[in-house]
C-alpha cells in the first residue's frame, strides 16, 4: 500500500498539476468557443444520417431468430375444393353487400355458416361514439377448440367488411369462411383458431378485443362476448379487396407505433414465397427492380426529376427504400395502425395484415389459402410467445431491416444538439461580460478594451421563465380539449380560424410582461426560456426516440431547427414577423382538417396518443419558441 | 407340458386362496353418439381385489405381508401398501371437454393435464406430505408423467369438492384420513402413459376390449383421458378402475363427412377374441333419440332396451366390429341450434382479463340452463403466481344489479408467497335460467428470476376451476371442471444475461473508479499563472 502510494504520488506531481489544469481549462474554453460549430455539426450529422437511412449501404438482411418456427417444411392440403367453396361464400357475400344487407343481416349470415360447419358461432353488437362521428355495427366471430387442445392459446384470423383500399373486403371474408372449413379437418393444431369477422374497419375489431380482454372505455357499448378461448399469442388479418393479385403485402404497423416480433414477418415471406409463389411487398410498394426499363410507372419520385438521375440503379434503389421508410414512419409517428393488425399489437398479440395487392393476376384463393395454411402450421409449431427477433426494426425492403441502432443515433444526435443548446443558454444567461468601470475612460485602444472586459455572475430568475413554460402547455392542454370536443368538430370550418387566431394571440399577453431588470445583474427571460424549452425539447426527443423512433425522429425534424434559431430581436416588427412564424408552425396544423378528425378519432376511440402530444406537447414548444422572439432581449 | 400347467394353475389357486379370498376382473365399454356427430367413448377395466382392506397407516414400521396377485397389478398394489393409501385418483387429460355440446363425462375427472388426489390416514411414521410426495414420484415413474413437479405451491386439500368416492376404513383416534389434491394442467398425455397403462391390464392390447385401443387413434381423439382410481368399499374390498375416455370426430375421419362409425373406422381395430380371465366383458352402446334419423346398428346387439344396446363378449365369440349407420344421410349436418339446447345443467366461462403484467380480473358466466334453482359448490384453487383480492369479489345479475347473497358457506385459504396455493370454496346457488357474472380482481405476482420456468415466456398454467352439483334429491354430484387458463407475468428478457452483465460490470467499474479515484487522492494548493489558487 505504501509503495503504491508512492507511485502516486510521483505520478501526481506538483509540476504536473498545474499543467493538467491548464489543459484542462484550455479544453473547457475550446469547448465553449465552439459550442455553436458543435451543435451545428451534431444537428447536420443527425439529420444527414436520417437521410442515409434508405441508403443500401445500411440494413442487414432478415432471418428467422426462433428456432420452433420452421417455415415453410409442411405439406400444405389447401386444393380447388376449398377454392371453390371460397367462391360459393364469395357469391353469397356479393348478394349480401348488392342488397345493401345491414350488419345484423351479414352477422348472422356468418354465423349461420360457421354453424353449418360445426364450429360455434356467435355474434357482438357495438356501438361506439366519439366527437367526430358514431358508429355502430356487429361482429360475427367463431372458436375452433382445436382437438387435443387445453385452449390456454389462440391464433386468430381475421378480415373485416371493409378494407383498407375504402372497397369491401369480400374475398377477405369469403377466405376466412372457408379456411375455417378446411382448417377444421386436421387435428394437428395445438392452438385454439378463433375466426373473427369484423364489422366497419377497425371499430368492429376493436370492440371485440376490448370486450375480449375485458378492456371498457365510456364512449362504447359493446355486448360480452359469450365464446371465449385463451391468451391470443398471434394473429393474421385478411385484407383481398380487388379480383386477384399479383404479390402480397405486408402491413405492421400498429396503435402508438407498436411492431409485431418481426420473425412472424420474416415466416411469412419465406412461406409466401416458398409455398405459395406469391412475391411479398411492403405495404403495396412495388419492387423497381421487377420493372425494368418501366420504373417510371411506380411514381417513385416526382415528375420533375431528370431521366438521367432516376435511371440510375442506386438511385433507383435509394428511392424504393426511401418510400418504404417514409410510409412507416407516416404509420408510426401518428400512431396509426396500417390495418386492423395494428389493434391486437396492445394486447401482446404479434399480428400483421396480409393484403392481396389488386391487380389482374395471376393469384386467387388458391395462393393465398396455402400461404395462410402454412403460416398458421408454423404459428402452431410456437411452444412459447414470440420473443427471439426484433421488436424495434424498420424494414427497408421485404428482406433488408434496419437495427435498433443503426438508426436510433440520428435522433439521439439531434437531442444532444439541442441539449448543448440549452445548456449553453444556461451558461449564458449566468453570466454576462461587461466593461470593468475601473479600467479608465472608453476612447483606450481596442486592445486594452478586451483587457478591460470582465464576466460578472448574474442571478437566473427561473420563475418567470417556468411560468411561461407552464403556462403554454397549459394552453396547450385547453385548445386540446376545445379541438376535441364535439361542438368544435360539428362546426370545424367555421371555428378553425378562430381558434387558430386566439391560440395564437394569447402568447401576445407576455409583451405586457415588465421588462427585465438590468442585464448585468438579472438574466433576461429570453435567455432562459430558451434554455427551458431546449432542455425540454432535447428531453422530449430522447425519450420518445426509445418509444417510437419515427415519431422521435418526426420531432427531431419539427422541433430541431426552429426552437434552435428562436431568438429576439430588437426591431418590434423583426419580433412579429419572428412570432407569427412560429405561430404558424406550431398552430398550422389546425388548417388540416380531414387529418385533425382522424387524429382525434383515433385518440377519442383508439387511445393513440398523438393528438394529445402535437396539442399539449409540440404546439406550446413552438409557442414558447416564439415567445423567446417576441420578448424584449 | 399339461402336467406343467396344471401345476401351475393349483399353485395360483392356492395363493389366491392364501392371500385373499378372490379376484375379479370386468371390462366394459360405453359408446355414446353426440348431437354433433362425435362419438364419446369410456373404457372400465375395474379389478376387484375382494376381501382386501387398505393398509392401515400405523402398520407403517412393521413387515407387510407378501403380495401375490394374479390379475391386480403388482406394481399398483405394491404401491397402495407401501404408503398406505386409501383411496387413490390419477387422471391424465388432453382436450377441453365441452360440457354444453357433450354432456357429462362417465368419468367426472375431466381437467386438462395431469390431475393427483388421494385420501390418506395419518398416523404413519412418515408425515401425510411426505407420502403424498412419494406416492407422486411413484406414479411418475409408473406411468411416464412429470407428477413429481407437484410440489407444495400446487398442492391443496379440498375436501369439500372431492370427497372419498368409497369407503374410509375406521382408524383408531386421533387419527383421520387427510386429502392431498394437485393439478398439472400443461401436462401433456401421449403414447409414453398409455403403454405402461395397458401393461397393467390382465388382457392388455391383444384381447377382450383393451385391443381397440390403438395408439395412434386414441391420440387423434379431440379429447381424450387416462384414469386410474382405486377405491375401498367396505364389505367388497379394493377396487382398481382403470379408464380410458376419449371423444371421437367420425365426421373429420370421413372423406365423405358421415357420422358413420364403426370399431375399425374408429379405432382401427376390431375386438379378435374375448379376455379369458374377464368375468364380464360388455360393450353399451347408446342409442340416439327417436328424432335424430333412421339408423343401423351392425351386429345384432345381444340385449338392447330403446335407450342402450348391449354387446356380451363371449368365449366363442368371432371378430366383433361394431358398426352403426345413418343410410339415408348423404353427409352429416351440423345441428344449427347447438348453443342454444346445451346438454348440460349450467354453462361456465371462465376467463383472466386484462392485457397488464401486474393486475387482472378473474371472470366467471355461469349460466342455469334449467328452469329449476341449482345450488353448486364452487372451487377455485389458484397458485400463489396469481393473489385474489376477496373483497372484489363481485356477483352481478343479467340486469347488472348486485346479487352477492347467492355467494354462501365460504371458505379461504390465503396463499403464501412463494410456498403454498390459495384455495376458495364456497356455495353458489344459481337461479333458474339466469346468467350470473362473478369478477375477483387479481394481482400477478413478481417472480425471482429463478422461478421462471425454462419456457419462461409461454406464462404459467393455472389450474381449472371445479364447480360440484349439489342436487337436493341426494342423487350423485356432478364435477364440472372449467378449461385451464394461462397467465403472463412479468417476464425477463432471459436472453439477455450477457448484456447485463455488461452493465453491471460497467456501473460497478465506473463507481469503484471515482470512488478510489477520491480516496487515493492527495488535496494540494495549486498554483496556475499567478490567477487566484484553485483546490483541485
Amino acid at each position: 500500500m505504501a509503495t503504491l502510494r508512492e507511485k502516486l504520488k510521483s505520478a501526481l506531481g506538483s509540476g504536473d498539476n498545474s499543467a493538467k489544469i491548464r489543459r484542462r481549462r484550455a479544453m473547457t474554453a475550446s469547448l465553449w468557443r465552439n459550442l455553436s460549430v458543435l451543435r451545428v455539426a451534431l444537428l447536420v450529422t443527425g439529420y444527414v444520417w436520417m437521410l442515409a437511412l434508405p441508403s443500401s449501404q445500411l440494413g442487414q438482411g432478415t432471418y428467422i431468430d426462433e428456432n420452433a418456427l420452421q417455415p415453410g417444411q409442411v405439406n400444405t392440403y389447401w386444393s380447388w375444393a376449398d377454392v371453390r367453396r371460397a367462391d360459393d361464400y364469395l357469391k353469397d357475400l356479393e348478394l349480401l353487400r348488392d342488397r345493401n344487407a345491414s350488419s345484423e343481416e351479414r352477422a348472422a349470415y356468418f354465423a349461420t355458416e360457421f354453424a353449418k360447419l360445426g364450429i360455434p358461432p356467435s355474434t357482438q353488437k357495438y356501438a361506439l361514439r366519439s366527437s367526430t362521428l358514431a358508429s355502430e355495427g356487429t361482429n360475427a366471430y367463431a372458436v375452433f377448440s382445436s382437438p387435443r387442445a387445453s385452449g390456454a392459446e389462440a391464433v386468430v384470423i381475421s378480415a373485416s367488411w371493409l378494407s383498407h383500399t375504402d372497397g369491401f373486403n369480400l374475398r377477405g371474408l369469403a377466405t376466412v369462411l372457408s379456411l375455417s372449413a378446411f382448417l377444421k379437418q386436421y387435428s394437428h393444431w395445438s392452438k385454439d383458431i378463433i375466426f373473427i369477422l369484423s364489422d366497419g374497419y377497425l371499430d368492429g375489431m376493436h370492440a371485440w378485443l376490448s370486450a375480449y380482454h375485458g378492456s371498457s372505455q365510456s364512449n362504447m357499448q359493446v355486448e360480452p362476448l359469450e365464446l371465449t378461448s385463451g391468451v391470443i399469442w398471434t394473429a393474421l388479418n385478411i385484407d383481398y379487396p380487388g379480383h386477384s393479385f399479383s404479390h402480397l403485402g405486408v402491413f405492421r404497423e400498429g396503435l402508438n407505433g407498436r411492431l409485431p416480433n418481426q420473425d412472424l414477418i420474416n415466416s411469412f415471406r419465406l412461406i409466401s414465397h416458398h409455398t405459395g409463389g406469391v412475391p411479398v411487398l411492403l405495404y403495396d410498394h412495388h419492387d423497381p427492380s421487377d420493372f425494368p426499363g418501366r420504373q417510371d410507372i411506380l411514381k417513385i419520385f416526382p415528375a420533375w426529376t431528370p431521366k438521367r438521375v432516376t435511371d440510375n440503379k442506386d438511385v433507383m434503389e435509394y428511392g424504393y427504400r426511401a418510400k418504404n421508410i417514409l410510409r412507416h414512419v407516416g404509420y408510426q409517428a401518428r400512431g396509426r395502425a396500417s390495418g386492423v393488425h395494428g389493434l391486437l399489437h396492445q394486447f401482446r398479440i404479434d399480428a400483421i395484415t396480409l393484403f392481396a395487392v389488386p391487380s389482374n393476376g395471376p393469384h386467387g384463393f388458391h395462393a393465398l389459402g396455402r400461404t395462410v395454411e402454412s403460416t398458421l402450421r408454423t404459428m402452431n409449431n410456437l411452444l412459447e410467445r414470440l420473443h427471439a427477433s426484433f421488436f424495434f426494426y424498420i424494414m427497408a425492403t421485404p428482406g433488408t431491416f434496419l437495427k435498433i441502432g443503426t438508426y436510433l443515433p440520428s435522433a439521439v444526435l439531434v437531442a444532444v444538439a439541442l441539449m448543448f443548446g440549452g445548456l449553453g443558454e444556461w451558461v449564458n444567461a449566468g453570466w454576462v461580460e461587461v466593461l470593468d468601470q475601473d479600467a479608465g475612460a472608453t476612447d483606450k485602444q481596442s486592445a486594452a478594451l478586451i483587457h478591460a472586459k470582465r464576466w460578472v455572475q448574474r442571478s437566473r430568475d427561473v420563475i418567470p421563465a417556468l411560468g411561461i413554460v407552464i403556462s403554454t402547455h397549459v394552453a396547450g392542454a385547453a385548445l386540446f380539449s376545445v379541438v376535441s370536443s364535439s361542438w368544435f368538430m360539428a362546426n370545424q370550418q367555421t371555428y378553425t380560424f378562430p381558434v387558430i387566431l386566439l391560440a395564437s394571440l394569447l402568447p401576445l399577453l407576455t409583451l405586457l410582461l415588465p421588462s427585465s431588470g438590468d442585464p448585468t445583474s438579472q438574466a433576461p427571460l429570453p435567455i432562459l426560456l430558451k434554455s427551458a424549452t431546449l432542455c425540454l425539447s432535447s428531453t422530449l426527443i430522447s425519450v420518445t426516440s426509445v418509444l417510437n423512433f419515427s415519431l422521435a425522429a418526426l420531432l427531431a425534424v419539427a422541433l430541431g431547427v426552429p426552437v434552435s434559431l428562436a431568438a429576439p430581436a430588437h426591431s418590434m416588427i423583426t419580433r412579429l414577423l419572428r412570432y407569427l412564424l412560429y405561430a404558424a408552425l406550431g398552430l398550422g396544423w389546425l388548417a388540416l382538417g380531414q387529418e385533425m378528425r382522424q387524429a382525434v378519432w383515433h385518440w377519442e376511440v383508439l387511445g393513440v396518443w398523438f393528438a394529445p402530444l402535437v396539442c399539449v406537447v409540440y404546439t406550446p414548444m413552438m409557442l414558447q419558441a416564439g415567445i423567446v422572439c417576441l420578448l424584449s432581449p | 407340458m399339461r402336467w406343467f400347467a396344471f401345476f401351475s394353475l393349483i399353485l395360483v389357486q392356492c395363493s389366491l386362496s392364501a392371500a385373499h379370498s378372490g379376484e375379479e376382473y370386468h371390462e366394459e365399454l360405453k359408446l355414446r353418439p353426440l348431437p354433433d356427430g362425435k362419438l364419446a367413448a369410456r373404457f372400465a377395466f375395474t379389478t376387484l381385489l375382494k376381501g382386501a382392506i387398505p393398509r392401515a397407516p400405523t402398520n407403517l414400521t412393521v413387515n407387510d405381508e407378501s403380495q401375490h396377485y394374479t390379475l391386480f397389478p403388482l406394481a399398483m398394489g405394491q404401491l397402495l401398501r407401501e404408503y398406505a393409501i386409501t383411496e387413490l385418483h390419477l387422471t391424465l387429460n388432453a382436450g377441453k371437454w365441452d360440457y354444453d355440446r357433450w354432456g357429462y363425462p362417465e368419468e367426472p375427472g375431466v381437467g386438462s393435464g395431469a390431475e393427483l388426489w388421494t385420501w390418506m390416514g395419518d398416523g404413519a411414521p412418515t408425515s401425510i406430505d411426505e407420502r403424498w410426495k412419494a406416492i407422486q414420484n411413484a406414479h411418475a415413474g409408473l406411468f411416464c408423467a412429470s407428477l413429481g413437479s407437484m410440489d407444495t405451491q400446487r398442492t391443496t386439500s379440498p375436501t369439500r369438492a372431492f370427497p372419498p368416492t368409497g369407503d374410509l376404513p375406521r382408524l383408531p383416534a386421533p387419527h383421520v384420513h387427510r386429502l392431498r389434491h394437485a393439478t398439472l394442467p400443461a401436462e401433456h398425455v401421449c403414447t409414453e402413459n398409455l403403454t405402461p397403462f395397458l401393461k397393467l391390464l390382465p388382457c392388455p392390447a391383444h384381447a377382450g376390449i383393451a385391443a381397440l385401443l390403438a395408439p395412434h387413434k386414441v391420440f387423434d381423439a379431440d379429447w381424450h383421458g387416462l384414469g386410474v382410481h382405486v377405491r375401498w368399499r367396505a364389505g367388497k374390498g379394493v377396487e382398481l378402475v382403470m379408464t380410458v375416455q376419449a371423444v371421437f370426430d367420425p365426421v373429420r375421419m370421413s372423406a365423405e363427412r358421415k357420422r358413420d362409425w364403426s370399431f375399425h373406422s374408429v379405432f382401427d381395430r376390431t375386438i379378435p377374441r374375448s379376455c379369458p380371465v374377464a368375468t364380464t366383458s360388455l360393450i353399451h352402446v347408446e342409442l340416439p333419440p327417436p328424432g335424430d334419423g333412421s339408423y343401423t346398428l351392425n351386429p345384432a346387439p345381444s340385449t338392447a332396451n330403446q335407450a342402450v344396446a348391449t354387446f356380451s363378449i363371449s368365449k366363442d365369440l368371432p371378430e366383433l366390429d361394431v358398426t352403426m349407420k345413418w343410410g339415408e344421410e348423404s353427409r352429416f349436418a351440423y345441428p344449427l341450434d347447438a348453443s342454444s339446447t346445451p346438454l348440460s345443467d349450467f354453462s361456465v366461462q371462465r376467463t383472466l382479463k386484462g392485457s397488464s403484467q401486474t393486475h387482472g380480473q378473474l371472470s366467471i358466466v355461469i349460466r342455469n340452463n334449467r328452469p329449476t334453482e341449482l345450488s353448486v359448490l364452487y372451487l377455485e384453487t389458484m397458485p400463489w403466481h396469481v393473489e385474489f383480492y376477496l373483497h372484489t369479489l363481485r356477483i352481478t345479475g343479467p340486469d347488472g344489479q348486485q346479487c352477492n347473497d347467492l355467494f354462501s358457506n365460504m371458505t379461504y385459504t390465503p396463499p403464501v408467497p412463494h410456498a403454498q396455493p390459495a384455495m376458495l370454496q364456497a356455495m353458489l346457488t344459481l337461479p333458474p335460467l339466469t346468467t350470473l357474472r362473478l369478477t375477483m380482481d387479481a394481482r400477478k405476482s413478481f417472480l425471482r428470476y429463478t422461478e421462471h420456468p425454462p419456457d419462461a415466456q409461454r406464462g404459467w398454467d393455472l389450474p381449472p376451476a371445479v364447480f360440484v352439483t349439489q342436487s337436493a334429491s341426494g342423487g350423485a354430484s356432478k364435477r364440472v371442471y372449467t378449461p385451464a387458463l394461462l397467465v403472463d407475468l412479468a417476464t425477463p428478457d432471459f436472453s439477455m444475461p450477457y448484456n447485463v452483465i455488461i452493465m453491471s460490470c460497467t456501473l460497478i467499474a465506473l463507481i469503484f473508479g471515482s470512488l478510489f479515484n477520491i480516496l487515493t487522492r492527495r488535496f494540494v494548493v495549486v498554483k496556475v499563472d499567478g490567477n487566484v489558487p484553485k483546490v483541485q
